[in-house]
């Protein structure tokens, strides 16, 4: 019943999956600056020809990429279509009613498809080269200067952390304490809306009990072991910068200099 | 955060959260929005120290199920933080349960503008027309969560906890 991926990692050896977790992360938060650069059919072809190189340098199969964007589907359409009866502007090319189709309209939601999609494309790309426990520790590393306006950043990564361990084992929980209403005769899926809520309970009780036990269990360990904090704390996984992620970053620099230079 | 069990409940807070989005996946993330862990919010109002799980829970839920992944990162988790604040503000005056959940549901309500804000910049939708939809699916899953709250605090005494 729950075949949950945490995250969508797909675990390979690619230029995009060595990169430093860090050096993605900020890649695609510039990515996702500069793509409201693309104003034109050039710079939207920029964009999405980075995306092809992008998934290319990734080695990972296509039919994961377009997993990744089947699901946003609907919205792409949705607004897609808001976009084209919603602006205004240019030559009318069809109207029927009060609908009317302009060309700039028409323009302009086939960009902002564009760009939902590049988007998409990143984010996915960024989600599928890096596991969750890297981008939790690059948040770490980046966030790092949050710390001196007394922002508890290395306590929110490890909770991060704590809680990324902990989710498939309260799914199989959630799913077992289903089991057990079920046997006693709760019904989750039908009936009236009043009737629904107040199964939830039954259902939310026995999870918070349980998750809440779990957390004093893992404190009292913690403590035992000897955990103090951040102070002189060392990791595991230790984060190297090297020349690819400096490559990495100099070409989304590039990408949004070519931007700048093709908007006109 | 002070003591390890602060911080080991709220990672568990968080994880829950993750867990009851999983839930309702594919009706949590686009316009009309309705996530029925939104309803975790009112866990603020018995005690101001649920704070971080419920950040930790509304950051890792965009990373790991919203397509629109950088900008929920810093809107949605924005958001929650200032309605959350606003909302421990205001529970400094008011000490009925009932009426601080309220409160918290009109705050995370109102807030919503921001998420309209997000998808009227990125996908140029219409501002008011998107705060309406966004701050319809809210509302109705906080006030829904509201006597669910309530009767999950008396029997695990989610105040008490830590």
């Amino acid at each position: 019943m729950f075949n949950l991926v945490i995250g969508q990692y797909v675990p390979a050896d690619s230029y995009i999956h060595r990169l430093d977790p860090r050096s993605k992360l900020i890649s695609v938060f510039l990515f996702v600056i500069i793509v409201f650069l693309a104003n034109n059919w050039v710079t939207n072809a920029l964009m999405v020809l980075f995306c092809f190189l992008g998934i290319a340098l990734s080695r990972l199969n296509v039919s994961f990429i377009y997993r990744g964007l089947r699901s946003v589907f609907i919205i792409v359409l949705i607004t897609f279509l808001l976009n084209l009866f919603l602006s205004s502007g240019g030559t009318v090319l069809f109207s029927w009613g009060f609908l009317r189709v302009t060309s700039a309209g028409l323009l302009q939601s086939i960009f902002i498809a564009i760009r939902i999609l590049v988007i998409i494309v990143v984010t996915t790309l960024l989600t599928l080269t890096t596991s969750p426990i890297e981008i939790t520790d690059g948040m770490e590393s980046l966030l790092n200067p949050l710390k001196k306006i007394k922002v508890p950043v290395h306590e929110f990564a490890l909770m991060m952390s704590i809680s990324l361990r902990f989710i498939p084992t309260l799914l199989e929980e959630t799913e077992k304490i289903i089991k057990a209403q079920s046997a006693r005769g709760s019904d989750f899926t039908s009936g009236s809306l009043k009737s629904r809520v107040k199964a939830i309970v039954p259902l939310l009780v026995p999870l918070f009990v349980g998750a809440f036990k779990r957390a004093e269990d893992l404190a009292m360990a913690m403590e035992a072991r000897g955990y103090h904090g951040d102070f002189g704390r060392t990791k595991l996984h230790q984060l190297k910068w090297d020349w690819r992620d400096t490559l990495l970053l100099a070409a989304v620099l590039l990408l949004a200099v070519l931007l700048i230079l093709a908007r006109y | 955060m002070k003591t390890v069990k602060m911080l080991a409940v709220n990672a568990l807070l968080a994880a829950i959260y993750i867990v009851l989005t999983f839930f309702l996946q594919p009706i949590s993330f686009s316009a009309v929005q309705f996530r029925i862990s939104e309803m975790l919010n009112h866990m603020i109002v018995f005690n101001k120290k649920y704070f971080w799980g419920i950040i930790c829970g509304v950051f890792l839920g965009n990373l790991f199920f919203s397509p629109m992944l950088p900008y929920d990162l810093i809107f949605g988790t924005g958001q929650s933080v200032l309605a959350l604040l606003t909302t421990m503000i205001v529970s400094k005056f008011i000490t009925n349960i009932w009426a601080r959940m309220l409160v918290n549901t009109g705050v995370f309500t109102l807030t919503m503008c921001f998420i309209a804000w997000e998808l009227a910049i990125v996908l140029k939708l219409p501002f008011l027309w998107t705060w309406l939809t966004v701050a319809i699916g809210e509302c109705v899953v906080m006030l829904i969560g509201m006597p669910i709250m309530y009767a999950i605090n008396r029997r695990a005494k989610l105040d008490k906890l830590i």
